[in-house]
């Protein structure tokens, strides 16, 4: 047998596996060059390495205070809207009366740019964070609704018609059956909710705040420092990239059961 | 005799305990800036890092703002006792609407509007702006005086192409020539003379007071609530305030380091740079004639008829004496 056989599988095997990372690699490479041989000006374009000095420019205690900030305002209106939106979707699912009510105003407060409201909201009730709790509250708790929901009216008939065959309590009926075949629902809502936090809490921000990585971003335009920009900008990202991971694991680790199965 | 000298000691120790919570509550101001902080808004942050509000009892919280008519917004509805902001805005909101907001204290006593071109662009005054591309912000307080500014130099609005841009990207604009011209606050141009250093190119000025545009601009402006119940904490407040003003243009590398205490992501260098560079805004001619810190009626009037002109308001709307107070003028 030839030796290189194996040897070419293996590294065809690892460009395999390391596809998603070489090709992010490569793009900033691209992008670097791109900078340094056109010669493109920090303000219109910075490149990666700008980007990175930029970004260890500034004191990691003061990225701490801003990442806290953004943090702390997006994970609030993210419970805040998980409290609302489980609740609403319960009361939705078992009164036909309640649904009718209540979905055309959700769709009313969907179908409004936050980003306008948002001054009014700040008018109202200050420049704290209540305030952009509740902006992110807005922007993220309908897509937590509508998904547990359909996963709710989604749970087989036959499931249902047994449960009222054994005279189960209408209690068990949706803690016993409806939620956990609603599981993988809520979930895709909660990754789509997590990520429009970030947003929220940055909308907010760009409304009135006094820190937070929206705040410093903005910032950074007003002063024309347009690397730090981006470095702020990448930091977010990467932050709603984790915190869209962290709703997966904790799904992974509590409902494993509710995962597709792997082919 | 023992009893005698434990109760002077016990009365004495009440005594600076009474002291002590006495000087823990300072009177609390919150402080509005029309905008992020930056080198014209250095005063607030020196008046609180050189001790000038503590001095005076007070102690000062700073919010920062989105514009001019965000920062009247939050006076007016009492989340800020008083704040930094343009008085032509609160002209033209109180002419249609009764904003319980003052001016207390002019602070630029020359509009900060202007024009920005490249040296190279052969464009020397107004008048070359004709038939030029134009770019400024969407929500600046200069679009409205525009038309002002270019009828006193002959030309109208549609001598010209204006563009409205991003306040972060009109100066790239003109550097890469997608633009002739820009309109921004003077405030700006030790940080675009920065930036277009860094590509080759030099950038001029043109400001629009030296073309006939002479008015009362960013002012100190408080909520009539505050000066109201809290009349004592306003005087000391403005004292200091005033003192602030003073230290931040005589001593600009100190304030700039004051600031950038404060606020970290500001450099220190840009804002001593953008304080001198702004000193004529709020020492000029005019302090020079009516004294620092006082509005005159004639000026008022004046800009008055300027923002009437610029907003299309009709001149009786307001009694522009009405929009100032001047009680509270430090001596």
């Amino acid at each position: 047998m030839n030796q290189t056989l194996p040897l070419k599988s293996w590294i065809q095997h690892q460009a395999n596996r390391f596809a998603p990372a070489l090709f992010f690699i490569g793009l900033v490479v691209l992008w670097e060059l791109i900078c340094q041989l056109g010669n493109v000006p920090n303000y219109i374009l910075p490149s990666p390495s700008a980007i990175i000095t930029a970004f260890f420019d500034v004191e990691f205690s003061r990225w701490m205070t801003h990442l806290w900030a953004t943090l702390r305002v997006a994970l609030m209106g993210f419970v805040l809207s998980i409290c609302i939106a489980l609740p609403l979707s319960i009361g939705m699912m078992r009164s036909e009366l309640m649904n009718r009510i209540l979905y055309p105003a959700l769709i009313v407060i969907q179908s409004t740019p936050v980003v306008a409201v948002a001054p009014l909201i700040i008018v109202l009730l200050g420049t704290d964070d209540p305030s952009r709790v509740l902006i992110t509250c807005l922007i993220t708790f309908f897509p937590l609704v509508v998904s547990t929901t359909t996963g709710m009216l989604e749970t087989p008939p036959e499931m249902i018609e047994l449960s009222q065959s054994l005279r189960a309590p209408r209690y068990r009926e949706t803690w016993q059956i409806r939620i956990p075949y609603a599981i993988p629902h809520i979930f895709s809502g909660l990754r789509v909710s997590i990520t429009l936090a970030i947003i929220g809490a940055v909308v907010a921000e760009f409304v009135a705040a006094e820190e937070g990585l929206g705040y410093f971003i903005q910032f950074s335009t007003s002063f024309f420092k347009i690397p730090q920009a981006f470095a702020g900008l990448i930091f977010l990202s990467i932050i709603s990239l984790l915190l869209f991971k962290s709703v997966q694991w904790i799904q992974v680790w509590l409902f494993p059961w509710s995962l597709p199965k792997k082919k | 005799m023992k009893t005698a000298m434990k109760t002077t000691l016990r009365l004495s120790l009440l005594a600076s305990l009474i002291a002590s919570t006495s000087a823990m509550a300072a009177d609390k101001v919150t402080f509005q800036l029309d905008w992020l902080p930056g080198g014209d808004k250095a005063p607030v942050y020196v008046g609180i890092q050189q001790g000038f509000f503590a001095d005076e009892d007070l102690e000062v919280k700073i919010a920062s703002g989105r514009g001019s008519t965000d920062a009247l917004t939050k006076m007016a509805t009492g989340q800020s006792d008083i704040g930094s902001s343009d008085i032509g805005a609160l002209m033209a909101a109180r002419a249609q609407d009764d904003v319980p907001v003052v001016a207390v204290l002019p602070y630029f006593t020359q509009a900060p509007h202007a024009f920005f071109v490249l040296k190279n662009s052969g464009i020397k005054s107004i008048t070359d702006l004709k038939g030029k591309k134009i770019a400024t912000s969407p929500f600046t307080s200069s679009n409205a005086f525009l038309p002002l500014v270019l009828k006193q130099n002959g030309l109208t609005e549609d001598d010209i192409q204006l563009v409205k841009s991003d306040p972060g990207a009109l100066s790239p604009m003109m550097i890469t020539g997608n633009t002739d011209a820009i309109i921004a606050w003077v405030t700006n141009t030790a940080l675009f003379k920065a930036q277009a250093e860094g590509a080759g190119k030099e950038i001029i000025e043109m400001p629009w007071s030296n073309s006939g545009l002479s008015l009362y601009s960013s002012s100190l402006l408080a909520s009539e609530r505050f000066l109201e119940e809290r009349p004592d904490v306003a005087k000391r407040f403005i004292k200091a305030f005033a003192k602030s003003i003073e230290f931040s243009y005589q001593y600009p590398d100190k304030a700039g380091e004051n600031l950038h205490k404060m606020v970290p992501e500001v450099d220190a260098e840009i804002v001593s740079a953008q304080l001198k560079s702004i000193t004529n805004l709020v020492y000029n001619d005019v302090t020079k004639k009516d004294g620092f810190g006082n509005f005159t009626p004639a000026r008022i009037q004046k800009t008055w008829e300027y923002v009437a002109e610029a907003n299309g308001l009709t001149l009786d709307a307001l009694d522009p004496s009405t929009v100032v107070n001047s009680k509270f003028v430090p001596e």
